[in-house]
Order: C-alpha cells, then sequence, then structure tokens
C-alpha cells in the first residue's frame, strides 16, 4: 500500500452486454482534489464508463475502492443505483431538471438522504445557489426560466450541496455556448480546489482537459489507450491514437502549438 | 444584466397555456353560474306538467317551447345538463383516475405485472364502448346506474395505455435517474416526477374523452339504454319527443342542439390546450 | 412476418381475455337462464314445472361451477360451435349471417362516400392553409366530430323524408332506404377523416424534399399527386384501419335509429330478449374482430416502415 492511498481505485473494469464487450480492463486512480479527465471519441464507452460505476450496467472489475463510502470490492461492481458519497452532473441541463419543480425543490433532493428539516434543507440550498453564484430568487424559478448557463449552474449546485467526495461529469460544457463554457469551467475548477472534491469528466474537448486536468485518460473501442498525467499526456502521449488527437486539435486550434520539448 | 437574465425575466410573464388555462377556468365558473342562475330564475319545474299548454312553440313565456306534457322544455334543458354533462364528467373522471392508476403501476412495476396489466387492459380495449353498454345495460336492465357502471368499464383503457407509455418514457429521462442517485423512494418519484409531467397530455385525453362520453350517455339514453323518461336528459328527452317530431320539431331540435354545443365546445378546448402544449414542448 | 408471429402469444392472450370477460358478463346478469330458455321453446306456456326446468338446467350444465362452465362454452366456441338462438331455436351463426350483409352494406357505402368527400374536402384545404376555404373544412369536421348521429339522423328524416319526402324514412330493403343511414354515418366519417387527412397532407407538403421539388420547378400539382399524397396516405390508411371499430359503433347507433336491420339492431333485439348465444357471439364477433384488424394494421404499418424493422 502507499501511504498516499487514493480516493477512489479502479482496476480491470469489464462491461459486457449480450456478448458484446463495452469497455475493456480499465483502470485508474483519483485522489482527493484531483480531475481526471476521460477522452474519446463518441462511442469510445466514455458514458459507460460512468453508467457502470453507477449501478446501472453489469460491470465485473478485478479490485473497486472508494474509500469515503468503505466500498472495497473484486469481482461484479455492486449494482445499487447510485455509488454513495459521489453525484453525477449531466450532459443537458434542462432534461436533468424536473420541467415541474422549481430549482430549489431539485437542488434539495440531494439532501434526501440526510433527512434534514425543511428549514435546514432550504438554507443549505440557498448556500449553495450562491456558492455556484445564483441569487436566492432562483430558489422559485422553473427551469424554463432560467437560461443553459444558469440550469448547468443549479445542476453543480445540485451536486455539491451534498458535499460529496467524488463529482462524476459527463460533457458537463458541451450544451453551452462558449462564454458561457468558459465561465462554467473557471467555476468548476475554483470550487474543486476550494472543496478538495475529486472530479472525474468525460469530454472530446482536449482544450479543456488541457486547461483543467490533472491526469488525462483515452478510451479508444472500449480499452485504455493512454492513462498519463496532464504535462505528460501534451508532451509526450503513450499512444498514436493520442499523438493523433493532440495533432488535430493543434491544426484545428483549439490547442495552442507544441510547446519546444527539452 | 446580461441577455440571459433579460430573457429569464421575459419568460416569467405567464405564458399563453397559463393564460388559456385561466380563461377555460373562468369560463367554466362562468357557465355553471349561468347554470344555477338558470335553476333559480325559471318558474317551472323539470317535472311540472300543464295539460293546457301541450307542444307549444317557442313562446315568450315558454322560450324553449313546452312538450307533449306541457313541461318547459328550457328548464328540461338545464336539468339535462346536470344528466348529461354530470354523469359523462363523472364517468370520464373514473376512467382518467382508474386508467392512471392503472398505467403507472404497470409502467413503473417490473415486466410481469406490466405484461399481465397491459393485456387485461387490451381484452377490455377490443370492446367498443356502445357495443359494451349496449350489452351490459341490456342484460341488466336499462337504468342509469347501470348505464354508468357500463360505461365506465370501458372508460379506463385509454388513460392506462397512455399514461404508461409517458411513464415509461419519462423514467428514463435524465431527472428521473437524478432523483433515483439521490435516492429518492419510488412512490416519490411517481408522485413528484412523473406525474406532473404526465398531467397535462392526459388532461387533453380526458376532455376528449368526456365529449365522447357525452355522446355515449345521450345516445344510450336516446335509445333506450341509459337514463330514463321522465327524467329530463338530453337523449331521454329526445326519446320522448320523437313521436312528436312532424308536428312539434322543437322537441327534438333543442336537446339535439344541447348535446352539440356542449361537445363542440368541449373538443374545441381540448385542441386549443393540446395545440399550446404541443408549442412549449 | 416476424412482427407479427411475436405478436401471436399476446394476442392469444388479449383472445383469452376477452372471452372471460365476455362469458363473466352472461354469467352474472340477472335472471333465471333455465326460466330464459323455457319461455323460449315454450313460447304458450306461462309457468313452468320445476322438473321442465332442471331439466333444462342439467342439458346445459347450469348448476356447473363457473369455471367448468366456462371451459365448456369455450370448448365449443373453438370447435366453432355457437349454440342455438333461445327464441328462433337456428344456429346463432345462421342468424349472424342473415343480418351481416346489411351492417356490411352500410359500413362500406358510407366509408366510401365519406372518405371521398374528406379526401375532396382535405386536398382542397390544404392548398391554401389558413384560407376561409380551409377554414370551412376544419370547422365542418370539427362539427361532424361533435354531431350525435342519432339526431342527424332524426333531422334528415324530418327534413328529406318527411318535408321532401325524398328517400323513405325508416326500415330496410331497397336500395333507397340506403340513403339516409348511409348519409348519416358518412358525415361522422367525412369529419374525422377530412381533419386527418389534412394535417397528414400538411405534414407531408412541409418536409423538407417538398420544398428541394419546389425550387426545382415541378409544378405544384404533381408535386401534390406524386408526392404530397403519397406520403399521407401511410399514415391516414392506418388510423382509418384503426377506426373502424368507431364506423362499426357508428352503424349500430344508425341502425337503430332508422329501424334497420343489422348486427347493431340484432344486438339490441337479443339484448332485450336475453336471447344470451347471440349476444355473447355478437359480443365476441366485435371485440374479436377489432384486435383482429388492429393488429393486421399493426403488422403492416411494420412491415411498410423501414426505420421499425429492427
Amino acid at each position: 500500500m502507499q501511504q498516499n492511498d487514493p480516493l477512489f481505485h479502479l482496476e480491470g473494469l469489464t462491461v459486457e452486454i449480450d456478448g458484446k464487450p463495452l469497455l475493456r480492463d480499465v483502470s485508474f486512480d483519483v485522489s482527493a482534489g484531483e480531475m481526471l479527465c476521460v477522452i474519446g471519441e463518441s462511442g469510445a464507452g466514455k458514458s459507460t464508463l460512468l453508467k457502470a460505476l453507477q449501478g446501472f450496467l453489469p460491470a465485473t472489475c478485478r479490485r473497486l475502492a472508494f474509500s469515503p463510502a468503505n466500498i472495497r470490492v473484486a469481482g461484479a461492481v455492486p449494482a445499487i443505483t447510485g455509488l454513495p458519497q459521489s453525484r453525477w452532473v449531466m450532459q443537458d441541463p434542462l432534461a436533468a431538471l424536473n420541467p415541474k419543480l422549481t430549482l430549489g425543490t431539485s437542488i434539495g433532493e440531494s439532501l434526501h438522504a440526510q433527512k434534514l428539516s425543511a428549514q435546514a434543507c432550504k438554507s443549505a440550498v440557498l448556500e449553495a445557489l450562491s456558492e455556484v453564484e445564483l441569487g436566492p430568487d432562483f430558489y422559485t424559478r422553473l427551469p424554463g426560466q432560467v437560461s443553459l448557463g444558469q440550469a448547468q449552474r443549479a445542476c453543480l449546485a445540485r451536486a455539491l450541496i451534498a458535499r460529496p467526495k467524488l463529482i462524476f461529469f459527463d460533457e458537463p460544457l458541451s450544451a453551452l455556448d462558449a462564454l458561457v463554457q468558459k465561465k462554467i469551467a473557471r467555476q468548476m475548477d475554483a470550487l474543486r480546489h476550494k472543496t478538495q472534491t475529486a472530479f472525474i469528466v468525460v469530454t472530446h474537448d482536449l482544450s479543456f482537459a488541457a486547461a483543467y486536468a490533472d491526469r488525462i485518460l483515452v478510451l479508444r473501442q472500449g480499452q485504455v489507450e493512454a492513462y498519463q498525467s496532464r504535462d505528460a499526456f501534451f508532451d509526450q502521449p503513450d499512444s498514436a491514437y493520442a499523438t493523433e488527437l493532440i495533432g488535430a486539435a493543434r491544426s484545428l486550434g483549439t490547442l495552442p502549438p507544441a510547446r519546444a520539448t527539452a | 444584466m446580461t441577455l440571459a437574465d433579460i430573457q429569464s425575466q421575459s419568460s416569467q410573464k405567464p405564458s399563453p397555456l397559463l393564460r388559456f388555462s385561466r380563461r377555460v377556468l373562468m369560463g367554466t365558473g362562468f357557465g355553471a353560474l349561468a347554470l344555477c342562475f338558470g335553476f333559480w330564475a325559471t318558474p317551472y319545474g323539470p317535472a311540472e306538467a300543464d295539460f293546457l299548454n301541450r307542444l307549444s312553440p317557442p313562446t315568450a313565456t315558454h322560450w324553449f317551447g313546452t312538450d307533449h306534457l306541457g313541461r318547459d322544455i328550457g328548464t328540461r334543458l338545464l336539468f339535462g345538463a346536470f344528466w348529461s354533462l354530470g354523469l359523462s364528467f363523472v364517468i370520464s373522471l373514473a376512467g382518467l383516475l382508474v386508467g392512471t392508476l392503472i398505467g403507472l403501476v404497470a409502467g413503473a412495476t417490473g415486466r410481469l405485472p406490466d405484461m399481465v396489466l397491459m393485456r387485461i387492459t387490451d381484452s377490455f380495449f377490443a370492446f367498443p364502448e356502445l357495443i359494451a353498454a349496449v350489452t351490459f345495460a341490456g342484460l341488466f336492465g336499462p337504468s342509469t346506474i347501470n348505464l354508468v357502471i357500463a360505461l365506465s368499464l370501458v372508460s379506463w383503457m385509454k388513460f392506462t395505455r397512455l399514461s404508461r407509455s409517458l411513464a415509461k418514457s419519462i423514467a428514463e429521462q435524465d431527472f428521473v435517474i437524478q432523483a433515483r442517485l439521490n435516492g429518492l423512494p419510488a412512490g416519490l418519484i411517481l408522485l413528484r416526477h412523473i406525474l406532473p409531467n404526465v398531467i397535462p397530455s392526459l388532461l387533453v385525453l380526458w376532455t376528449s374523452s368526456w365529449s365522447r362520453t357525452i355522446l355515449a350517455v345521450s345516445g344510450l339514453s336516446f335509445l333506450g339504454f341509459g337514463v330514463q323518461p321522465p327524467t329530463a336528459e338530453w337523449g331521454a328527452m329526445l326519446l320522448d319527443g320523437k313521436p312528436y317530431m312532424q308536428t312539434a320539431p322543437h322537441l327534438m331540435i333543442f336537446p339535439g342542439l344541447a348535446v352539440l354545443i356542449s361537445v363542440l365546445v368541449i373538443n374545441l378546448t381540448g385542441d386549443r390546450i393540446r395545440d399550446l402544449l404541443a408549442k412549449t414542448k | 412476418m416476424k412482427h407479427f408471429l411475436s405478436r401471436l402469444p399476446g394476442l392469444v392472450m388479449v383472445l383469452l381475455g376477452i372471452s372471460l370477460i365476455t362469458f363473466t358478463l352472461s354469467y352474472l346478469a340477472p335472471g333465471d337462464r333455465a326460466t330464459a330458455i323455457a319461455h323460449a321453446r315454450y313460447p304458450e306456456e306461462i309457468a313452468f314445472p320445476p322438473e321442465l326446468l332442471q331439466a333444462i338446467r342439467d342439458e346445459f350444465h347450469l348448476d356447473a361451477p363457473f369455471a367448468s362452465q366456462y371451459l365448456n362454452w369455450l370448448g365449443n366456441v373453438l370447435r366453432g360451435d355457437f349454440g342455438l338462438s333461445y327464441s328462433s331455436q337456428t344456429p346463432v351463426w345462421e342468424i349472424f349471417t342473415a343480418n351481416l350483409g346489411e351492417t356490411v352494406t352500410l359500413a362500406v357505402s358510407s366509408l366510401g362516400l365519406g372518405l371521398l368527400v374528406a379526401f375532396c374536402l382535405a386536398s382542397l384545404a390544404v392548398r391554401n392553409p389558413g384560407s376561409w376555404l380551409d377554414r370551412g373544412a376544419v370547422l365542418l369536421s370539427s362539427i361532424g366530430a361533435a354531431m350525435p348521429s342519432y339526431w342527424l339522423g332524426l333531422l334528415l328524416i324530418l327534413g328529406v323524408a318527411v318535408h321532401l319526402g325524398w328517400a323513405p324514412s325508416y326500415g330496410t330493403g331497397s336500395l333507397a332506404h340506403l340513403v339516409l343511414p348511409a348519409l348519416t354515418l358518412a358525415f361522422w366519417v367525412m369529419a374525422s377523416q377530412t381533419r386527418l387527412l389534412r394535417s397528414f397532407m400538411l405534414e407531408a407538403g412541409s418536409q423538407a424534399f417538398v420544398e428541394t421539388l419546389r425550387l426545382r420547378g415541378i409544378p405544384e400539382r404533381e408535386i401534390f399527386v406524386r408526392h404530397v399524397l403519397r406520403h399521407a396516405m401511410v399514415p391516414a390508411l392506418t388510423m382509418i384501419g384503426l377506426d373502424l371499430a368507431s364506423l362499426l359503433e357508428g352503424a349500430i347507433i344508425v341502425e337503430l335509429t332508422f329501424a334497420r336491420s343489422g348486427l347493431g339492431s340484432l344486438l339490441a333485439g337479443s339484448v332485450l330478449s336475453r336471447d344470451l348465444p347471440v349476444v355473447m357471439f355478437l359480443v365476441m364477433f366485435f371485440a374479436t374482430a377489432y384486435v383482429v384488424i388492429n393488429s393486421l394494421v399493426d403488422a403492416v404499418q411494420a412491415a411498410s416502415d423501414p426505420a421499425r424493422n429492427r
């Protein structure tokens, strides 16, 4: 055992549905306050990874350890809905919020398991709203009455309010406009450092990963292509596929040209 | 203030759907008031016969004329609204509640209950409303209560099908997944997340079910299988007036017109709500 | 075909459910069945000796428990034996076939007439959406959908038969007797189908490929006939298939209103005279016809829609 035990440790995750392997032998670690970016083209298994870890798909692994929830398993990943002490922020904020519920109620549901009084729940929601820079008037608004960026911030508040140790993000920015993307990305980064929460972010946006990730995991056809720290990844990718991805992003201008390597 | 903020504030104005719903509520209230005023204002009773003044065409004292027993047709139409609209309201409401309950249970529970419940629903669905009602009311004796039972038995399946398919598709949406991840119990998810999103479509279906039931109630009564004369149900009034069709056509024209107008108004209201709902989606 | 076969077990279960509901209904119906049968056999008698009633009960197994009576009846039905009518002592099947023709004639003639008018109205309406002609068509179909058919029948009798004397009002027989009932039912068909055809044509006409054809300078008439109509026909045919049950219901009301013979009058008459074998057969027939037609429509739709052939 290392003296610095990782917060979340996954070894050899495999997902098979109807005999078709969707994920094969995926392993990674995430420590507290760290951001891991999972990158890959659509169909590479990014969303499958999230769904399997949340108990929506049958999966097996060699070892899965998540210390805050006292989870230590080998073999079948427990099929309980939702990994305890974690939250999930989805791609489309408007689909992730019930159109008939006020933002306050939706956010408060994240505290359902804690059995708070209505008053305590409301003050916690208002605090979470202010953390994502939304005023108290958003408490009573419906999702149809806010902008897309505001809705995504409400989803962020819903995740943060439970003080989870780990938050999963599924393409959290891709439904938003560029300016809003920038704002929310910065906010995510600031909140991660403030709360020391670990983030696992599924994205196809290399520039986001280059700016904020600590480590990067590249998936291709259900298999790990590269798993490196950010700097190592952008300097010297582990695989030809990753080199190609970075090259494509550079020539498209979404990433700055290569730094001169020593 | 950013552009997004301005947009979000402007959309806090009541939506066209909400405004229309308010207008519908006001219209319904006004209609109910008018009915009550009619009951209060009419000097006649629904069964009050005046043999000296039989089959009178519309006059200043009898706005809609009198029937073969000298009863005031206007007054009977008012009471008929209570029977025709009220009975069908109750029947379709029962169908809405029972059907939705079964549909939600089928949609939210496992595969086996779903399969069994839907096969039962399909079996009931196969009986055309009127045929089932004629058979039931005929075999058990034509009466108001048997008409209500018969039509209720075949009124719920549409709601079951709709609520089940909607519940199934909503249950797969992200916000329901979030609620499940947050550990909400299934009952609360059904009540808070699924039901509110199913209700608008169910209401649209309910308006059409109500108007169809009005036609069925009055039609069956006209054919002798439902509400029996001398009760002033519109279809029963038609049946009463049929023998005098040639000499006093107003006996059959006004009750039929009442059915036509009520059904038309309910249908048009439902269509408008459906259009507005489709626009907001 | 594969789609249809996969639905077969469900279809069989639904048919069994239908038979169970039908039998339960007749089982629960009040009145002594033995007395009803005796009345039908010996119409002159008023009172019956208990021995005779008991003999009838034994003959028809009326004392047996529900389940065995049901299975007995179901077995007979599956063998094609629907029993004898209580009142006329003729096989139910013969009474049914004698009356089927009238109802089918009424339904088919009004369906044809109604569809023809609906088709013309809808085609004219979508030429110029929003015009007075379009609004008129929509209004007419709204009124038609809200019109109680029995009342329309009475109005037609009053106007056409009594005042103008152009057609006979009540009864069956000549072709002239068909005119008013068919008009009544056709009005309903016209109303429901105008609205459907109109919306399907509008939808087909607003698709991207139609716009492309317009830009290519293909005449409007040709676009309408060759593309819009063809695209609107498939959903419209499906809806017409699904509405057959309503058509049958409408036919029954119209038959009773005009005192025409047919399945509707047969059903009402047998229900009131408690001729249970006839009633049960008719109810089973309507329900089964509905289920089978629906499954066929479903299968045809699945076969014609490549997106659903997974």
